[in-house]
């Protein structure tokens, strides 16, 4: 059975940001972070124009940390920046609204947490060519408010009224919300992000035991995938709780860091066992909502 | 109890300070508990005159309570240098106000390092005392273990655990094993820096285990953990860990557990012993 929300009734509101450059520490100017091994790297890592990975490619294998997709923004002012990380969900339209890309549309497809917290949007190869850093993104934001009729123990958070539509959720049977996921994170392989907010940010799957990894069925997930946390409330903060089971994206790339790697975007969350996550191939936000 | 050899005699003796923090909240001052409801409570910094180590992590009307008296140093860099010089177990000494000249024993490291005085010294004490500790410890290293990282780990405390050598294996006490999937907030920290919370949500489960007995001070270990530069799951690794503050009521919080060992290869073993506490091991609740 197919659900109703109460779509007609949410505010769609502007948050814009801007290009995000990206960061390195400063003065003694010590470039290196440390692997789950102690030794020092040295790579890429969150913000900017990153204009070979998109959504849809593997979240594995590239010489990165934290790889953010497609492009990350921000916004200088502190306040204003919690308003845009708060409020954009995942699937929500953007729009380039100053330089050569001026007019350009994208959409939303991830979060990322402490330490960055960036917005992650998705637009065409094509149009990251001719973006510049700084230039100003403002994005539709709709989707905070949510509510699915019939789901009361079913919490939204960073989901767009697309996203809900494009997963085709259901009623099971026993009145629980079906969701399609790719694969089941297990809550000894939830490590960053933790006991922060799951209204932004993320919640890393870490990724240091390779085996441990593999033998869950998690080591070939790809960026934009939809993955269910089980024995995790994320009512409020990210936190381990029995029978709880949340929905998450793959919106940034794995790490070589100790209790991180691929990052999640919490979408959905039920402590009281609501959410019937259902495990099938191929359930990638890249096809939901047609990125190229 | 066999004393290990390790490098003590080379590490080097520098003095820290920082000066008694005053408690701060954020208005409206609300934390929200597991079930989305608001709670004002009392926890970080200040003196805390009634909660110390050896007392229960578990049951105070509180957020992360933090034993005795928390001291930061309001240069960020300089209390950086706080953080990462200082180890459990230093001696603290008071250099102003009423209290100056007593000697307290640092006990934790949380948002701000944790010192235990003696009650007739809190009662002198006020927030923005200055307090200087003598760091030592940073660098000691077994000379027969070289797989193991100590971290924090000051001389005095590792000398009066009473460890043992098993089949060619550390074993230390602790009082109870903590299982890696409620290891939470912190995760995303290096393991360098203060604590990792355990989860306690799932009261059920505490009880369980038996996890809702933990004592501030107690030694705990995280079996299947790697904390040697982070703190992440890998089997087979295993850190030693001590509570350093008390029990939360958000979503992925809980007492404190900061790392004293941290290996990734099964070399350390463990025996659960209920006196497995700082406050035993540095005698701390016997300064009247």
């Amino acid at each position: 059975m197919s659900v109703q929300t109460n779509v007609d009734k949410l505010i769609c509101v502007s948050v814009m940001g801007q290009i995000a450059m990206p960061a390195a520490p400063g003065l003694p100017a010590e470039p290196y972070r440390l692997d789950s091994q102690g030794r020092p790297f040295l790579l890429p890592s969150y913000g900017g124009i990153v204009y070979n990975v998109s959504v849809g490619d593997s979240a594995y294998g590239w010489l990165a940390d934290c790889v953010h997709p497609g492009v990350s923004i921000s916004l200088k002012d502190d306040t204003g920046n919690r308003g845009l990380n708060l409020l954009a969900c995942v699937g929500n339209t953007a729009m380039v609204m100053s330089g050569d890309a001026k007019g350009a549309r994208g959409v939303v497809t991830g979060k990322s947490g402490r330490f960055s917290e960036h917005v992650i949007l998705h637009f065409d190869k094509a149009t990251r060519e001719k973006m510049a850093i700084g230039d100003k993104i403002n994005i539709k934001a709709c989707g905070v408010g949510m509510e699915i009729a019939g789901h009361a123990g079913v919490l939204l958070k960073s989901c767009s009224p697309e996203l809900v539509s494009g997963l085709e959720v259901t009623t099971s049977s026993d009145g629980k919300l079906n969701v399609p996921v790719v694969a089941v994170v297990p809550p000894h392989l939830l490590g960053a992000g933790a006991g922060l907010t799951s209204e932004g940010g993320s919640l890393h799957i870490q990724t240091q035991d390779r085996a441990e990894l593999a033998s869950v069925g998690l080591d070939s997930l790809r960026l934009g995938d939809i993955v269910a946390l089980i024995d995790y409330d994320s009512s409020w903060n990210h936190g381990y709780f029995r029978g709880a089971v949340g929905i998450g994206v793959i919106g940034q790339g794995d790490s070589p860091r100790a209790g991180y790697g691929p990052g999640v975007t919490l979408i959905m969350t039920s402590m009281t066992g609501g959410i019937n996550p259902v495990v099938q191939p191929g359930v990638n936000i890249a096809d939901v909502f047609g990125l190229k | 109890m066999t004393r290990l050899a390790t490098n003590e005699s080379r590490l080097v003796e520098m003095a820290v300070f920082g000066t008694i923090s005053q408690p701060s909240l954020r208005y409206p001052g609300y934390t929200l508990d597991m079930h989305g409801v608001g709670k004002v409570l009392p926890g970080m910094s200040g003196i805390v005159y009634n909660a110390r180590v050896g007392d229960p992590a578990f049951g105070w009307a509180a957020d992360h309570v933090e034993p005795g008296v928390s001291i930061a140093n309001s240069d960020g860099a300089a209390d950086m240098a706080l953080h990462y010089l200082t180890c459990i177990g230093n001696r603290a000494i008071v250099t102003g106000g009423m209290a100056k000249g007593a000697e307290g024993i640092v006990t934790g490291e949380h948002a701000r390092m944790l010192v235990d005085f003696a009650p007739d010294v809190n009662e002198m004490l006020c927030v923005g005392d200055p307090i200087q500790i003598i760091a030592y410890g940073r660098g000691l290293a077994f000379d027969a273990f070289p797989q193991i990282e100590l971290k924090k780990l000051s001389p005095r405390l590792l000398n009066n655990i009473p460890l043992e050598i098993v089949d060619g294996k550390l074993r230390v006490p602790v009082t109870m094993e903590l299982p890696p999937r409620i290891m939470g907030s912190g995760a995303e920290l290096n393991s360098e820096y203060v604590d990792q919370d355990l989860m306690s949500g799932d009261r059920a489960l505490m009880a369980e285990l038996g996890i809702d007995k933990m004592r501030l001070g107690d030694l705990v270990v995280i079996p299947d953990a790697d904390h040697r530069y982070g703190r992440g799951y890998r089997k087979g690794a295993a850190a030693i860990a001590l509570c350093i503050h008390g029990d939360s009521v958000m979503t992925g919080h809980g007492p404190g557990i900061l790392t004293l060992m941290a290996a990734s290869e099964p070399v350390i073993e463990w025996v659960i012993d209920p006196n497995a506490n700082i406050s035993n091991y540095l005698k701390i609740r016997e300064r009247a």
